[in-house]
Protein backbone atom coordinates (compact mmCIF):
# COMPACT_ATOMS: atom_id res chain seq x y z
CA UNK A 1 0.00 0.00 0.00
CA UNK A 2 1.51 3.70 -0.77
CA UNK A 3 1.20 5.89 1.80
CA UNK A 4 0.19 9.39 0.95
CA UNK A 5 2.79 12.16 2.65
CA UNK A 6 1.63 14.90 4.64
CA UNK A 7 2.94 18.10 3.37
CA UNK A 8 6.29 18.93 5.44
CA UNK A 9 5.74 21.84 6.54
CA UNK A 10 2.18 21.79 8.27
CA UNK A 11 3.48 18.76 9.82
CA UNK A 12 6.10 21.22 11.37
CA UNK A 13 3.88 23.36 12.40
CA UNK A 14 1.40 20.24 14.53
CA UNK A 15 4.75 19.03 15.66
CA UNK A 16 5.72 22.80 16.98
CA UNK A 17 1.77 23.11 18.30
CA UNK A 18 2.09 19.89 20.05
CA UNK A 19 6.04 20.94 21.84
CA UNK A 20 4.07 23.68 22.66
CA UNK A 21 6.38 25.84 20.56
CA UNK A 22 3.84 28.45 18.79
CA UNK A 23 3.32 31.82 19.94
CA UNK A 24 -0.77 33.17 20.25
CA UNK A 25 -0.39 34.16 16.05
CA UNK A 26 0.81 31.32 15.41
CA UNK A 27 -1.60 29.13 17.34
CA UNK A 28 -4.41 31.62 15.92
CA UNK A 29 -3.78 30.28 12.40
CA UNK A 30 -3.96 27.09 12.98
CA UNK A 31 -7.00 26.84 14.75
CA UNK A 32 -8.29 28.33 11.72
CA UNK A 33 -6.76 25.99 9.38
CA UNK A 34 -7.95 22.79 11.66
CA UNK A 35 -11.30 24.55 11.41
CA UNK A 36 -11.28 24.06 7.87
CA UNK A 37 -9.73 20.69 7.25
CA UNK A 38 -10.70 17.46 8.33
CA UNK A 39 -7.24 15.92 6.86
CA UNK A 40 -4.98 18.20 9.20
CA UNK A 41 -7.15 17.22 12.02
CA UNK A 42 -6.84 13.35 11.59
CA UNK A 43 -3.36 14.32 10.92
CA UNK A 44 -3.10 16.17 14.55
CA UNK A 45 -4.83 13.16 16.09
CA UNK A 46 -2.18 10.76 14.98
CA UNK A 47 0.81 13.01 15.64
CA UNK A 48 -0.78 13.88 19.26
CA UNK A 49 -1.37 10.16 19.68
CA UNK A 50 2.06 9.26 19.00
CA UNK A 51 3.25 12.11 21.08
CA UNK A 52 1.17 11.22 24.10
CA UNK A 53 2.30 7.26 23.90
CA UNK A 54 6.05 8.16 23.66
CA UNK A 55 5.30 10.53 26.54
CA UNK A 56 4.47 7.48 28.76
CA UNK A 57 8.19 6.85 28.38
CA UNK A 58 9.69 6.34 32.27
CA UNK A 59 12.98 4.88 33.68
CA UNK A 60 12.99 1.39 34.30
CA UNK A 61 14.56 -0.11 37.37
CA UNK A 62 16.95 -2.94 37.13
CA UNK A 63 16.76 -5.94 39.75
CA UNK A 64 17.20 -5.00 43.47
CA UNK A 65 20.21 -6.87 43.45
CA UNK A 66 21.92 -4.75 40.55
CA UNK A 67 24.56 -2.58 43.15
CA UNK A 68 25.15 -5.60 45.01
CA UNK A 69 26.21 -7.70 41.51
CA UNK A 70 28.36 -4.39 40.42
CA UNK A 71 30.58 -4.13 43.65
CA UNK A 72 31.20 -7.72 43.64
CA UNK A 73 32.21 -7.58 40.12
CA UNK A 74 34.67 -4.17 40.46
CA UNK A 75 37.87 -6.17 40.45
CA UNK A 76 37.13 -8.34 37.45
CA UNK A 77 37.88 -7.25 33.91
CA UNK A 78 35.36 -5.13 31.55
CA UNK A 79 36.06 -6.22 28.20
CA UNK A 80 35.20 -10.61 27.50
CA UNK A 81 35.90 -11.44 24.68
CA UNK A 82 35.90 -15.14 23.41
CA UNK A 83 39.35 -15.63 23.51
CA UNK A 84 41.98 -13.93 26.44
CA UNK A 85 44.97 -11.91 25.24
CA UNK A 86 47.47 -15.25 25.79
CA UNK A 87 45.14 -17.67 23.54
CA UNK A 88 44.47 -15.22 21.04
CA UNK A 89 48.65 -14.31 20.70
CA UNK A 90 49.06 -18.19 20.53
CA UNK A 91 46.55 -19.16 18.29
CA UNK A 92 47.81 -16.24 16.07
CA UNK A 93 51.42 -17.40 16.28
CA UNK A 94 50.25 -21.16 15.28
CA UNK A 95 48.29 -19.33 12.30
CA UNK A 96 51.39 -17.70 11.28
CA UNK A 97 53.70 -20.77 11.54
CA UNK A 98 51.59 -22.76 9.29
CA UNK A 99 50.95 -20.14 6.96
CA UNK A 100 54.96 -20.17 6.57
CA UNK A 101 55.11 -23.87 6.57
CA UNK A 102 52.57 -23.86 3.58
CA UNK A 103 54.85 -21.13 1.86
CA UNK A 104 58.26 -22.41 2.05
CA UNK A 105 56.62 -26.28 0.97
CA UNK A 106 54.82 -24.17 -1.79
CA UNK A 107 57.81 -22.29 -3.20
CA UNK A 108 59.92 -25.24 -2.79
CA UNK A 109 57.59 -27.13 -5.60
CA UNK A 110 56.30 -29.83 -3.28
CA UNK A 111 52.50 -29.49 -4.67
CA UNK A 112 53.83 -28.65 -8.34
CA UNK A 113 53.09 -32.27 -8.72
CA UNK A 114 49.54 -32.82 -7.62
CA UNK A 115 47.81 -31.99 -10.21
CA UNK A 116 45.59 -34.02 -12.45
CA UNK A 117 41.76 -35.51 -13.23
CA UNK A 118 39.64 -36.97 -11.16
CA UNK A 119 36.87 -38.87 -12.28
CA UNK A 120 33.19 -38.94 -10.90
CA UNK A 121 31.69 -42.12 -10.24
CA UNK A 122 28.70 -42.57 -12.15
CA UNK A 123 25.97 -44.12 -10.96
CA UNK A 124 23.33 -46.67 -12.26
CA UNK A 125 20.48 -44.04 -12.62
CA UNK A 126 22.94 -40.97 -13.82
CA UNK A 127 24.18 -44.10 -16.39
CA UNK A 128 20.19 -44.89 -16.89
CA UNK A 129 19.05 -40.97 -17.50
CA UNK A 130 22.34 -39.38 -19.12
CA UNK A 131 23.63 -40.47 -22.63
CA UNK A 132 27.00 -39.03 -21.53
CA UNK A 133 29.62 -39.51 -19.00
CA UNK A 134 30.07 -37.34 -16.45
CA UNK A 135 32.97 -35.18 -16.38
CA UNK A 136 36.29 -35.43 -14.67
CA UNK A 137 37.52 -33.16 -12.07
CA UNK A 138 40.63 -31.52 -12.17
CA UNK A 139 42.42 -31.08 -8.94
CA UNK A 140 45.39 -28.10 -8.73
CA UNK A 141 47.38 -29.07 -5.40
CA UNK A 142 49.17 -25.92 -5.72
CA UNK A 143 45.86 -23.09 -5.80
CA UNK A 144 44.35 -25.45 -3.28
CA UNK A 145 47.07 -24.75 -1.00
CA UNK A 146 46.97 -20.88 -2.14
CA UNK A 147 43.24 -21.20 -1.16
CA UNK A 148 44.22 -22.93 1.98
CA UNK A 149 47.05 -19.88 2.85
CA UNK A 150 44.72 -17.18 2.22
CA UNK A 151 41.91 -18.55 4.45
CA UNK A 152 44.81 -19.04 7.11
CA UNK A 153 45.71 -15.27 6.64
CA UNK A 154 41.87 -14.17 7.03
CA UNK A 155 41.73 -16.31 10.45
CA UNK A 156 44.92 -14.49 11.42
CA UNK A 157 43.55 -10.89 10.88
CA UNK A 158 40.12 -11.80 12.81
CA UNK A 159 42.28 -13.56 15.92
CA UNK A 160 44.46 -10.34 15.44
CA UNK A 161 41.28 -7.97 15.64
CA UNK A 162 39.89 -9.84 18.40
CA UNK A 163 42.47 -10.04 20.64
CA UNK A 164 44.86 -7.39 20.12
CA UNK A 165 43.94 -4.38 17.88
CA UNK A 166 39.62 -4.07 19.51
CA UNK A 167 40.94 -4.61 23.18
CA UNK A 168 43.29 -1.82 22.22
CA UNK A 169 41.15 0.88 20.50
CA UNK A 170 38.19 -0.01 23.09
CA UNK A 171 40.59 0.39 26.14
CA UNK A 172 42.08 4.15 24.35
CA UNK A 173 37.91 4.84 23.38
CA UNK A 174 37.48 4.17 27.27
CA UNK A 175 40.22 6.44 28.39
CA UNK A 176 38.98 9.36 25.65
CA UNK A 177 35.14 9.38 26.96
CA UNK B 1 20.06 12.47 44.81
CA UNK B 2 23.68 13.21 44.65
CA UNK B 3 24.77 17.22 43.86
CA UNK B 4 27.70 17.86 41.81
CA UNK B 5 30.06 18.39 44.80
CA UNK B 6 28.86 15.15 46.43
CA UNK B 7 29.84 13.41 43.45
CA UNK B 8 33.17 15.04 42.94
CA UNK B 9 33.80 14.23 46.27
CA UNK B 10 32.65 10.33 45.67
CA UNK B 11 34.78 10.34 42.38
CA UNK B 12 37.97 11.28 44.59
CA UNK B 13 37.48 9.07 46.94
CA UNK B 14 37.01 6.14 44.56
CA UNK B 15 40.01 7.52 42.86
CA UNK B 16 41.91 7.55 46.62
CA UNK B 17 41.71 3.79 46.04
CA UNK B 18 38.15 2.97 48.45
CA UNK B 19 35.69 1.48 46.62
CA UNK B 20 32.72 1.31 48.71
CA UNK B 21 31.77 5.27 47.42
CA UNK B 22 31.13 3.90 44.31
CA UNK B 23 28.24 2.25 45.27
CA UNK B 24 26.07 5.40 45.90
CA UNK B 25 26.96 6.35 42.30
CA UNK B 26 25.89 2.73 41.36
CA UNK B 27 23.00 3.63 42.80
CA UNK B 28 21.77 6.58 41.72
CA UNK B 29 22.87 6.24 38.46
CA UNK B 30 21.28 2.61 37.73
CA UNK B 31 18.23 3.26 36.35
CA UNK B 32 19.47 5.54 34.20
CA UNK B 33 22.10 3.14 32.89
CA UNK B 34 19.52 0.32 33.02
CA UNK B 35 16.96 2.14 31.41
CA UNK B 36 19.52 3.35 27.96
CA UNK B 37 20.64 -0.32 27.83
CA UNK B 38 16.86 -1.63 27.29
CA UNK B 39 15.67 0.63 24.95
CA UNK B 40 18.91 -0.55 22.87
CA UNK B 41 19.19 -4.49 23.91
CA UNK B 42 15.32 -4.51 24.70
CA UNK B 43 15.66 -7.39 26.80
CA UNK B 44 15.90 -7.02 30.46
CA UNK B 45 18.51 -9.72 31.11
CA UNK B 46 20.97 -8.38 28.33
CA UNK B 47 20.05 -4.82 29.59
CA UNK B 48 21.19 -5.52 33.27
CA UNK B 49 24.36 -6.95 32.01
CA UNK B 50 25.44 -4.73 29.78
CA UNK B 51 24.69 -1.90 32.78
CA UNK B 52 26.80 -3.79 35.42
CA UNK B 53 29.88 -3.89 32.33
CA UNK B 54 28.83 -0.45 31.68
CA UNK B 55 29.58 0.67 35.26
CA UNK B 56 32.56 -1.94 35.65
CA UNK B 57 33.94 -0.40 32.57
CA UNK B 58 33.42 3.53 33.96
CA UNK B 59 35.22 2.22 37.61
CA UNK B 60 38.33 1.03 35.69
CA UNK B 61 38.59 4.54 33.53
CA UNK B 62 37.21 6.50 35.88
CA UNK B 63 40.89 8.07 36.41
CA UNK B 64 40.43 9.05 32.86
CA UNK B 65 37.06 10.78 33.54
CA UNK B 66 37.30 14.21 32.29
CA UNK B 67 35.78 16.46 34.91
CA UNK B 68 34.35 19.05 32.47
CA UNK B 69 31.92 16.72 31.22
CA UNK B 70 29.49 15.73 33.54
CA UNK B 71 29.84 11.77 35.23
CA UNK B 72 26.54 11.25 33.61
CA UNK B 73 27.35 12.12 30.42
CA UNK B 74 30.43 10.22 30.57
CA UNK B 75 28.82 6.95 32.23
CA UNK B 76 25.68 7.42 29.56
CA UNK B 77 28.42 7.50 26.79
CA UNK B 78 29.86 4.06 28.17
CA UNK B 79 26.61 2.72 28.66
CA UNK B 80 25.22 3.70 25.06
CA UNK B 81 28.36 1.77 23.57
CA UNK B 82 28.27 -1.26 25.99
CA UNK B 83 25.23 -1.93 25.10
CA UNK B 84 25.34 -1.67 21.41
CA UNK B 85 28.20 -4.08 21.19
CA UNK B 86 26.26 -6.70 23.11
CA UNK B 87 23.54 -5.83 20.71
CA UNK B 88 26.16 -6.85 17.60
CA UNK B 89 27.78 -9.64 19.59
CA UNK B 90 24.61 -11.24 20.76
CA UNK B 91 22.26 -10.21 17.97
CA UNK B 92 19.27 -10.02 20.16
CA UNK B 93 16.00 -10.44 18.47
CA UNK B 94 14.16 -6.86 18.15
CA UNK B 95 10.73 -7.47 19.19
CA UNK B 96 10.33 -3.96 20.17
CA UNK B 97 6.67 -4.44 21.79
CA UNK B 98 8.00 -3.28 25.22
CA UNK B 99 4.35 -4.11 26.18
CA UNK B 100 4.92 -7.66 26.08
CA UNK B 101 6.35 -6.51 29.18
CA UNK B 102 4.75 -3.53 30.66
CA UNK B 103 2.91 -4.07 33.40
CA UNK B 104 -1.41 -3.48 33.20
CA UNK B 105 -2.07 -0.62 35.81
CA UNK B 106 -5.29 -0.59 36.13
CA UNK B 107 -6.05 2.97 35.50
CA UNK B 108 -5.24 2.64 31.69
CA UNK B 109 -8.11 2.04 29.91
CA UNK B 110 -8.07 -0.88 27.05
CA UNK B 111 -8.30 1.87 24.77
CA UNK B 112 -5.81 3.69 25.36
CA UNK B 113 -3.17 0.40 25.96
CA UNK B 114 -4.67 -0.66 22.47
CA UNK B 115 -3.42 2.88 20.95
CA UNK B 116 -0.07 1.96 22.89
CA UNK B 117 0.15 -1.28 20.93
CA UNK B 118 -0.19 0.55 17.90
CA UNK B 119 2.26 2.88 18.26
CA UNK B 120 4.48 0.18 19.34
CA UNK B 121 3.80 -1.30 16.09
CA UNK B 122 4.43 1.47 14.51
CA UNK B 123 7.64 1.75 15.93
CA UNK B 124 9.43 -1.38 14.62
CA UNK B 125 8.64 0.39 11.28
CA UNK B 126 11.76 2.58 12.23
CA UNK B 127 15.29 2.33 11.98
CA UNK B 128 17.10 1.68 15.23
CA UNK B 129 19.22 4.82 15.51
CA UNK B 130 15.81 6.65 14.88
CA UNK B 131 13.81 4.30 17.39
CA UNK B 132 16.19 4.89 19.94
CA UNK B 133 16.59 8.64 19.74
CA UNK B 134 13.08 9.29 19.97
CA UNK B 135 12.44 6.82 22.65
CA UNK B 136 15.07 8.45 24.65
CA UNK B 137 14.23 11.48 24.11
CA UNK B 138 10.83 11.26 24.97
CA UNK B 139 12.27 9.89 28.89
CA UNK B 140 11.96 13.35 30.78
CA UNK B 141 14.26 12.58 32.97
CA UNK B 142 17.23 12.86 29.75
CA UNK B 143 17.93 16.16 27.87
CA UNK B 144 18.08 16.72 24.45
CA UNK B 145 21.62 17.62 25.12
CA UNK B 146 22.21 14.37 26.61
CA UNK B 147 20.36 11.88 24.13
CA UNK B 148 22.81 13.47 21.61
CA UNK B 149 25.59 13.30 23.95
CA UNK B 150 25.22 9.46 24.36
CA UNK B 151 24.35 8.60 20.79
CA UNK B 152 27.75 10.43 19.48
CA UNK B 153 25.51 13.22 17.35
CA UNK B 154 25.46 16.92 17.10
CA UNK B 155 21.59 18.39 18.63
CA UNK B 156 20.63 19.61 15.12
CA UNK B 157 21.01 15.93 13.76
CA UNK B 158 19.19 14.78 16.78
CA UNK B 159 16.32 16.80 16.31
CA UNK B 160 16.08 16.62 12.96
CA UNK B 161 16.05 12.55 13.24
CA UNK B 162 13.09 12.80 16.36
CA UNK B 163 11.23 15.19 14.07
CA UNK B 164 11.86 12.67 10.98
CA UNK B 165 10.72 9.78 13.39
CA UNK B 166 7.52 11.65 14.73
CA UNK B 167 6.31 12.27 10.90
CA UNK B 168 6.70 8.50 10.06
CA UNK B 169 5.32 7.12 13.07
CA UNK B 170 1.94 8.98 12.18
CA UNK B 171 2.02 7.69 9.15
CA UNK B 172 2.73 4.24 10.25
CA UNK B 173 -0.01 4.81 12.36
CA UNK B 174 -2.60 5.59 10.05
CA UNK B 175 -1.93 3.04 7.63
CA UNK B 176 -2.12 0.43 10.96
CA UNK B 177 -5.46 1.68 12.09
CA UNK B 178 -6.93 1.94 8.39
CA UNK B 179 -5.80 -1.83 8.37
CA UNK B 180 -7.19 -2.47 11.91
CA UNK B 181 -10.80 -0.58 10.69
CA UNK B 182 -10.80 -3.01 7.23
CA UNK B 183 -10.48 -6.47 9.76
CA UNK B 184 -13.08 -5.33 12.13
Amino acid sequence: MKMEKFPKNQDDQLLDYLDGKLDATQLDLLRKKLENSSDLNERLESLRLVHRTLSLGKLESPSSTFVNKVMSKLNTSPFSSGLSPKNGLLLLLGVTVAVGMLLVLLNAGIFDQFKGLVALPQTAPAQKYLQQSLPSISINGKLMIKILIGLNLMLAFLVLDKTVLRPFFQKRAGAEL
Amino acid sequence: MISLQEENELIDQILGGRQEPYARLVDHYKSYAFTIAFKILNNRGEAEEAAQDSFIKAFHYLKSFNRDARFSTWLYRIVFNTAVSYKRKNRVVLTSLENHERTHESDQSLEREDKQVFVSQAMNHLNEADRLAIQLYYIKEFSLEEVAEMMGQNMNTLKVRIHRARQRLADELKKILKEEALTL
